[in-house]
């Protein structure tokens, strides 16, 4: 029993010839909130299917609490509940009697009755034919489908596609106080802000392949700087000719960078040209993505 | 596992009452006008002693013939069409339409998820003939006195009812070809494909005589549709038999449901390789 929630090991799944990833190391630490970022077709559907033994890995091998995810699926799916990210339910049902039966089919559900309270946060009517839901509605269903057993994990594929900012901020206080109660959360999502609010650590997964794991705080600070430097005389043109060091912007006696290497040589640069104020500019998780997809300001070297 | 039984059953009511009385109304208008032309069909003793006629068990004179031929000779062939789209729907279809991922993501072995799905589909098939047969036996019951038969009302709905080895080895057979096919599509036209033939295979090969020694392949060769069934019953061994077929096409559901890569739509074959082991 290793002390993770999820370890994969060189997983790699083809679909007949075709990759859906490769190699993946990834280790998801019990009790914490793991965001899986990775644009259409990266691979993260698929990593997380392997996780639930809905599909079975080409290579390599993937655990969850210590658990092989095809020899104990079983026990494994009874301590995690699962938002997938093609939802589609049986219309004729009432949402209440989905909840109901979905209830009575998960051994491990420590507050059967739990469904209803998250029905109500989330505003969702379970009165109602699930077949006339819309479509925002049907992803709260699945949201209270995943939380409904208070699972030791929760594996999330995209929670908040759907749903107006309200609910999705509902979903992320859901996603935190499951956390406070002890839960690991592994979800995937296109809405960096919100993985940048909740997410202890992120997993960023390009072309099938886990290109960076990092806590949140340090892929913002390391990855790269962006700072404004004010002089007393206006810098020359060529003053952070430097590898690894892109100029943003030029006002005057202010200059902006974008700095992808040690801040030992810019800093000895500004230092020598006569420098009168630093401030640092926020990175936010979105512009590192697009850094790691080649698409951000400069960037392309990730 | 009760419960997600009830459920099954709870979705399939529609089709257990539509298609209980859908094909209900078969029998009941065939048996109730029988009395309008039972002398007229005494006629047809000549023309029913021809080859085809006979393969095809179907011998109109006499009330016996008349029921056989019509009312138990076709059910079971219609219903099969049921077993097909019903036993494909159930897990290649749920699979289609997304369904079926919430459902193997509970607690639940998969071998437990099939043999629910395939004992929904065999209560399922054995209360729409509940229905068919009731009818049947009411509409005889309600022109008894019309018509000269040995056939009792028990007797006309034990015919009929013993056609459910026959439909529930075609809708094994369709829950299985639902585990290994790529789409509910192409399981659905397979299976179509396995009741026409066996349909016409039986036919074919009770008409010629070179033929009869491949007659074993075809399922309706086990299922007696002549009016000598209907007072005397099926033969146990025919019965054990499709029984048996049943049985074997569900293990082979259970073991390419289990090794299915569910969601992602492949022949068995067409699992994913690494590129050193695809050779590349």
């Amino acid at each position: 029993m290793t002390g993770y929630a999820i370890e994969t090991h060189g997983l790699s799944v083809y679909y007949g010839r075709h990759r859906g990833i490769l190699d993946v190391d990834l280790r998801v630490e019990q009790g914490e909130v793991f965001g899986f970022l990775g644009p259409n077709g990266a691979g993260k559907t698929t990593t997380q299917r392997v996780l639930m033994d809905i599909i079975r890995p080409t290579a390599g091998e993937a655990r969850v609490f210590g658990r092989d995810c095809q020899k104990d699926g079983v026990a494994i799916r009874d301590q995690v509940g699962y938002l997938p990210g093609e939802l589609a339910f049986y219309d004729s049902m009432k949402a209440r009697r989905f909840f109901r039966m979905y209830a009575s089919l998960q051994k491990g559900n420590r507050d059967p009755g739990y469904w209803q309270t998250l029905s109500d946060r989330l505003e969702l009517d379970t009165s109602r034919k699930i077949g006339q839901l819309s479509r925002g509605n049907k992803q709260k269903l699945g949201v209270v489908t995943a939380f409904m057993s208070k699972p030791d994990l929760l594996i999330l594929d995209e929670p908040t596609t759907g749903l107006d900012p309200l609910v999705q901020q509902t979903v992320m206080e859901l996603v935190r106080e499951a956390n406070q109660a002890g839960a690991t959360v592994f979800f995937s999502s296109h809405i960096l802000p919100e993985v940048q609010a909740v997410c202890d650590r992120v997993g960023i997964i390009r072309d099938g392949q886990l290109v960076a794991t990092e806590g949140v705080e340090d892929l913002m600070t390391q990855h790269f700087k962006r700072v404004r430097l004010c002089f007393a005389t206006t810098p020359p043109d060529d003053a952070f000719t430097q590898e690894g060091v892109t100029v943003l912007a030029r006002d005057g006696q202010g200059i902006t960078l974008e700095i992808r290497q040690d801040l030992d040589k810019v800093m000895a640069a500004a230092a020598a040209l006569g420098i009168t104020d630093i401030e640092t500019i926020p990175v936010s998780l979105e512009e590192i993505f697009l850094a790691y997809y080649g698409k951000g300001n400069g960037g392309g070297n990730a | 596992m009760l419960r997600l039984l009830l459920q099954e059953l709870r979705f399939r009511r529609g089709a257990i009452i539509g298609w209980g009385l859908g094909l209900c109304f078969f029998p009941v208008v065939y048996v109730g006008l029988y009395p309008s032309f039972a002398e007229q069909m005494e006629s047809f003793n000549e023309i029913m002693d021809l080859a085809i006629y006979q393969a095809m068990g179907i011998n109109m004179a006499g009330f016996e013939g008349y029921v056989a031929s019509t009312v138990t000779n076709l059910i079971p062939v219609i219903l099969a069409v049921y077993a097909v789209i019903n036993g494909t729907g159930t897990l290649a279809g749920e699979e289609d339409n997304g369904r079926l991922e919430l459902i193997i993501s509970l607690p639940i072995p998969r071998w437990q998820i099939v043999a629910v799905k395939a004992v929904a589909l065999g209560v399922a098939l054995v209360l729409i003939l509940a229905i068919t047969s009731a009818g049947a036996a009411l509409t005889l019951v309600a022109i008894g006195g019309q018509v000269e038969t040995n056939v009792t009302a028990v007797d006309l709905f034990l015919g009929l009812m013993s056609s459910w080895p026959l439909v529930m080895a075609f809708g094994m057979i369709s829950l299985f070809l639902g585990t290994g096919s790529p789409s509910r599509r192409i399981a659905g036209m397979i299976a179509t494909v396995v009741v026409v033939v066996s349909y016409l295979g039986s036919n074919l090969t009770g008409m010629i005589t070179s033929l009869e020694s491949i007659e074993w392949l075809f399922l309706f060769h086990f299922f007696d549709a002549t009016a000598e069934a209907l007072e005397n019953g099926q033969q146990l061994g025919n019965v054990l038999v499709l029984l048996a077929v049943a049985l074997v096409a569900f293990g082979l559901a259970v073991f390419f449901f289990q090794i299915r890569d569910v969601t992602v739509g492949a022949w068995p074959w067409q699992r994913g390789r690494m590129p050193e082991a695809a050779g590349e």
